[in-house]
């Protein structure tokens, strides 16, 4: 997605010369519906292009399936694992990662799957069976959607989690356990507790021991606890990482010919503040787009309060800027139901808003959370304020 | 050029919001949103956002912009054009046309740019 976009911009900004994406998957692909439609088999390898095929023709970018393993940036060249060699003026890191391995006895088992690619999603949907075994340990974004997802093919689906509920400072508590409760309400079953070890029998059964000495037996491990930022090309370069290739404001590492977007990158502001490495869709796009401005020269876009969704068990769920950190949580109700939340900042400025099936809420709260528009706790709370009239 | 169809009077439409004409009325074989925008305007694109299942009705509309109620699309309501990712497919354009008070939508014609 991030390099995608930096090879999208700089053609709609009106950049002529030579632009090439190395990928070891080829033309690149959308990764959101990895864990929904494309594992349900609703969307297929095409619908999740990113663009199709002949648009990089018609774009006059040249997309080379191989994986790079070493980068000389004086020189601005891309070593190949096959030996190929690609020099441009400039070079833009979008590697972003992969995904996080259990820290536990057999976490590092080939047969434990993650998900983070077409191939995982094909080898997961593979599993999915009706009666079929999965255990999920993670339920954060990822975890949750393929649980939701798995149901459908009839398999049993046990959901690990040592937090109860987790996603608290994405989405607040009151959302957070709304969220969780759907899982057993649509037949997904819960653990609350943390994995010791995981072991594989000779019959391809898994069992994954807790730290409370219970064992879940399963036919299919998934492991969603995030990612580690893919970083090799930019240390084989000599530049500074730390848990993110450092970038700057406008995604340039210290080194001018290098830039850096996406998952993999970090952001170290003017005042040298190290802000925390963000992982979502969209934060991927936008740094891409940034990039390539700054690769011409030209007036580095302004980026509003970040967004992230989530679709799971038939529902929609958005948030927008933090509901982490200090201040005042408004609820609003919707039929008996917390729906939307939002955190005011200390100074009473709107920081955060989370909703389930919101619909317009968190369009609102991202425009009243970029343009700072003072709003009153008791209209934010009332369900008959219409939201858009307070962002306006 | 087909039959205009009367969507509504200038009035039922708020500034801001965008009224739906079922398939079955637009002949099209789809539902088109008539979305009354903020310079004024009426304008009219298919419903459904050309990335994922979504009325593009319900969205976010500013300007002469909509955004997409599931994943923050934009699209030009002038001229379909989507403006950001997820979704790089325009969205059709149709004519609309104000008529002595009365919106009108015209299926299938292009809207003038």
């Amino acid at each position: 997605m991030a390099g995608f976009t930096v090879a999208k911009e700089l053609r709609g900004r009106g950049f002529a010369g030579a632009v090439t994406i190395i990928d070891p998957a080829g033309v690149p692909y959308d990764r959101p519906p990895l864990s929904k439609d494309y594992l349900l088999g609703t969307r297929d390898q095409a619908g999740i292009q990113l663009a199709a095929g002949d648009w990089f023709k018609d774009q006059d970018i040249t997309i080379i399936t191989g994986t790079a393993v070493a980068l000389e940036p004086d020189v601005g060249t891309v070593v190949l694992e096959d030996g190929r060699e690609i020099t441009g003026d400039r070079v833009v890191l979008a590697t972003g990662g992969t995904a996080r391995r259990l820290p536990i006895p057999g976490g590092d088992l080939e047969s434990v799957l993650e998900l983070r690619t077409r191939e995982d999603a094909d080898r997961l949907r593979a599993m999915l069976k009706p009666g079929a075994r999965l255990a999920i340990i993670g339920a954060g974004l990822i975890g949750a959607e393929v649980a939701s997802s798995a149901l459908p093919f009839g398999a049993d689906v046990v959901l690990i989690d040592p937090q109860d509920p987790p996603l608290i400072p994405a989405v607040g508590h009151e959302l957070a356990n709304r969220l969780h409760a759907m899982h057993p309400e649509r037949g997904v079953d819960v653990v609350t507790g943390a994995p010791v070890a995981i072991t594989a029998d000779d019959g391809g059964t898994h069992h994954i021991e807790m730290v409370s000495g219970e064992t879940i037996a399963a036919d299919a491990v998934l492991v969603g606890i995030g990612i580690i930022p893919e970083t090799r090309l930019a240390e084989s370069a000599g530049l500074e990482t730390d848990n993110g290739t450092i970038v700057d404001e406008s995604q340039r590492t210290a080194h001018p010919k290098v830039y850096a977007v996406g998952d993999s990158s970090r952001i170290r502001r003017a005042d040298g503040t190290l802000l925390r490495r963000a992982e979502h869709w969209e934060h991927a796009m936008n740094t891409g787009a940034t990039a390539a401005a700054a690769l011409l020269g030209q007036e580095l876009p302004r980026h509003g309060a970040s967004w992230f969704w989530s679709d799971r068990h038939g529902v929609h769920v958005e948030g927008v800027g933090s509901m982490a950190g200090e201040g005042t949580v408004i609820v609003r109700e919707k039929d008996g139901e917390p729906s939307v939340v939002f955190r005011l900042d200390p100074e009473g400025f709107l920081a955060g808003a989370a909703a389930v099936d919101g619909g317009f809420a968190v369009r609102a709260a991202r425009r009243i959370i970029d343009r700072r528009i003072p709003v009153d706790p008791a209209q934010l709370a009332d369900p008959m304020v219409d939201l858009r009239k307070l962002a306006r | 050029m087909s039959e205009a169809i009367k969507v509504g009077t200038v009035d039922e439409i708020d500034e801001g919001t965008a009224k739906v004409v079922p398939s079955e009325e637009t002949g099209t074989g789809e539902d088109i949103a008539v979305f009354h925008a903020e310079d004024g305007n009426f304008y009219a694109l298919n419903d459904e956002c050309t990335h994922e299942t979504a009325s593009l009705a319900e969205g976010w509309i500013e300007g002469v912009e909509v955004e997409c109620p599931m994943h923050s699309a934009r699209f030009s309501l002038k001229t379909g054009e989507a403006l950001c990712m997820p979704a790089f497919i325009a969205a059709r354009t149709h004519k609309v046309e104000v008529k002595d008070g009365e919106v009108l939508l015209f299926p299938n014609v292009n809207a003038e740019v």
